[in-house]
């Protein structure tokens, strides 16, 4: 355990109903640290990242963020919600805003900044992930990509200590995931705290500190990008490593 | 939209000069329509400061020495004056109408936001939700303007700030009836538009650090309400035709007026023809207001706004 260790996921397990979908989950962070959940459709990677901003509830385990036990029934949930940021497949854009609007609704309405410095921060925000042209566009109006750096500009405007990526390129074309990806490589460079579940595994190896497989609800294997990717030692591993450079 | 792009062709442009004419007369008749209403309420209001009160705008024995000068009109002109002569208390029974119809609506509204949220996004609250819409949805209207009206006798009721704001009290009373019904009406279409909304706004939502409540103040409602513009212009349109029911617990609207007149006279044909003409323009007034407001309140990729 380092000194810097910032998130300490433990024996995490979560049933929906009679189905058991993360089974005794354990991994940390440190401070700035990068790491990539893999796995298959179904493995649990979107619920271990919901639990640990607690819009799903892990029933055992333990999750300390910071120092503190985020599973504990008196925790803030809102509070927790305002430190950890996330970033979701879908996109999830609140339709009836312009890209100012969606990023600046949570400095005012959670954070209570007034009108205008809840505008000045999400036009920062825009900027900072290239979309100083796009201010007062409607979602509708946005390509894909344009729409997903809003909604990573939304998530940073909060000035998370922790961002959560829940494949944030699966549901874009090709030829915007780049755009996606320059961003995230750039708060990776400002070294921002980021739990990522993706498929770009080209990404996962430049960036990550490490990479956990997930399989079934369980971790499967986990280790730096070079050894879990080049020396796996689970026979499950490889196996979906093939899978997945077979699909690129 | 993509016609903006091109020259129009020689019969896109008959079409839309045939369709401005079309409006041209609309809009004239809407303006013509209204005026008469607003100073007919106006004079009447003042004390008859333009005609005595009861008395036609114009006097309908000028109206018949007109018509009757003209040929082929002639054998219209007794018909019309009688039609005149009828417009002071049309126009008494119209402003019943609009009110009622204007109130019930609007604080039906403010009823039917809670009801339609409890509805989604409540637990216990759905279930009283559920059965108060159930009720009022599932038992006629008319029965429930007997029971507050006949049975629990609330026009004795009425508290005294309200009372003796309208000639009659029962006017509250088919004002309560209205709203509560409409209530149930509105919730159910506000329900559906809510439910329209993405699940993954929401998520979006709480995500931030939104309270439930919060999100579905900032996220889903704004939403939710203009996809339930169109719906809710319907129960609009509705409720202008059923506040004609009003007439049954002896509000003195504008059905109730005609009733009464085609029962002293007989010529019921000719009375609601006209009743019915006035009800026609009450609602094709609601509804281009309401087309107004949808248009003003679009947002590119909600609701109508999305097509193209
Ligand atoms: N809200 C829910 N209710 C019930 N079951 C759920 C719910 N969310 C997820 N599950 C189930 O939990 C398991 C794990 O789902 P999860 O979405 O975490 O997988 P994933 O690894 O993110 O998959 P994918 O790659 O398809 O996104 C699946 O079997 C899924 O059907
Ligand atoms: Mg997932």
């Amino acid at each position: 355990m380092s000194d810097d260790e910032f998130l300490r996921v433990s024996d995490v397990s979560k049933w929906y109903g009679e189905e058991k979908v993360l089974e005794e989950v354990s991994f940390e962070m440190d401070r700035g640290d990068v790491t990539v959940l893999i796995g298959p459709s179904g493995s649990g990677k979107s619920t271990m990242l919901r639990c640990v901003n607690r819009l799903a509830e892990a029933q055992e385990g333990s999750i300390l963020l910071d120092g503190e036990e985020v599973l504990s029934p008196d925790l803030d949930v809102d509070e927790l919600r305002r430190e950890v940021g996330m970033v979701f497949q879908g996109f999830n854009l609140f339709a009836h805003l312009t890209a100012v609007g969606n990023v600046a609704l949570g400095p005012r309405r959670v954070l209570g900044l007034s009108e205008t410095a809840a505008r000045e921060r999400a036009e920062a925000q825009l900027e900072r992930v290239g979309l100083g042209e796009q201010f007062d566009s409607y979602p509708a109006e946005l390509s894909g990509g344009q729409q997903q750096r809003v909604g990573i500009a939304r998530a940073l405007a909060m000035e998370p200590k922790l961002m959560l990526f829940d494949e944030p390129t699966s549901a874009l074309d090709p030829e915007l995931i780049g755009e996606v990806l320059e961003v995230m490589h750039g708060l990776v460079d400002e070294g921002m705290t980021m739990l990522v579940v993706t498929h770009e595994m080209s990404f996962a190896r430049e960036v990550a500190d490490e990479i956990v497989f997930l399989d079934d609800g369980r971790v499967v294997e986990r280790g730096p990008p070079e050894q879990l990717f080049d020396h796996p030692e689970e026979e499950r591993t490889g196996r979906f490593l093939e899978r997945i450079a077979s699909h690129d | 939209m993509a016609s903006a792009t091109r020259p129009a062709t020689v019969r896109e442009r008959v079409a839309d000069s045939d369709r401005s004419v079309g409006r041209l007369l609309l809009v004239a008749a809407g303006a013509l329509f209204w005026g008469w209403l607003v100073v007919s309420w106006v004079n009447r209001w003042l004390g008859g400061v333009l005609v005595p009160v009861g008395q036609p705008l114009v006097p309908a024995g000028a109206v018949e020495a007109t018509l009757a000068a003209i040929p082929g009109l002639a054998a219209y002109a007794s018909d019309a004056a009688f039609v005149v002569e009828l417009t002071p208390e049309l126009a008494r029974g119209t402003w019943l109408t609009v009110v009622i119809t204007a109130v019930s609506l609007a604080v039906g509204f403010v009823l039917a936001v809670p009801l339609a949220v409890a509805r989604v996004y409540g637990r216990f609250s759905a279930w009283v939700s559920l059965g108060y819409t159930e009720l009022l949805r599932g038992t006629p209207l008319l029965a429930q303007l007997f029971v507050l009206y006949y049975g629990l006798n609330l026009a004795s009721y009425v508290p005294g700030a309200l009372s003796g704001v309208f000639a009659r009290d029962v006017v509250w009373v088919a004002i309560l009836g209205f709203t509560l019904n409409g209530a149930a009406y509105q919730a159910e279409y506000i329900r559906g538009a809510l439910e329209s909304v993405e699940e993954g706004q929401i998520t979006a939502g709480r995500a931030i650090g939104l309270s439930k409540l919060e999100t579905i103040y900032y996220v889903v409602l704004p939403q939710g309400l203009r996809y339930a513009i169109p719906s809710w212009t319907n129960e609009f349109v509705y409720l202008i035709k059923y506040s004609s029911l009003a007439g049954f617990i002896t509000v003195p609207e504008l059905y109730y007026r005609a009733d009464q007149i085609a029962s002293e006279t007989f010529r019921y044909t000719l009375i609601f023809v006209v009743t019915g003409v006035t009800y026609l323009a009450l609602v094709l007034t609601a509804s281009k207001l309401m087309e107004r407001v949808e248009d003003r309140v679009a947002i590119p990729g909600i609701g109508s706004g999305s097509e193209e």
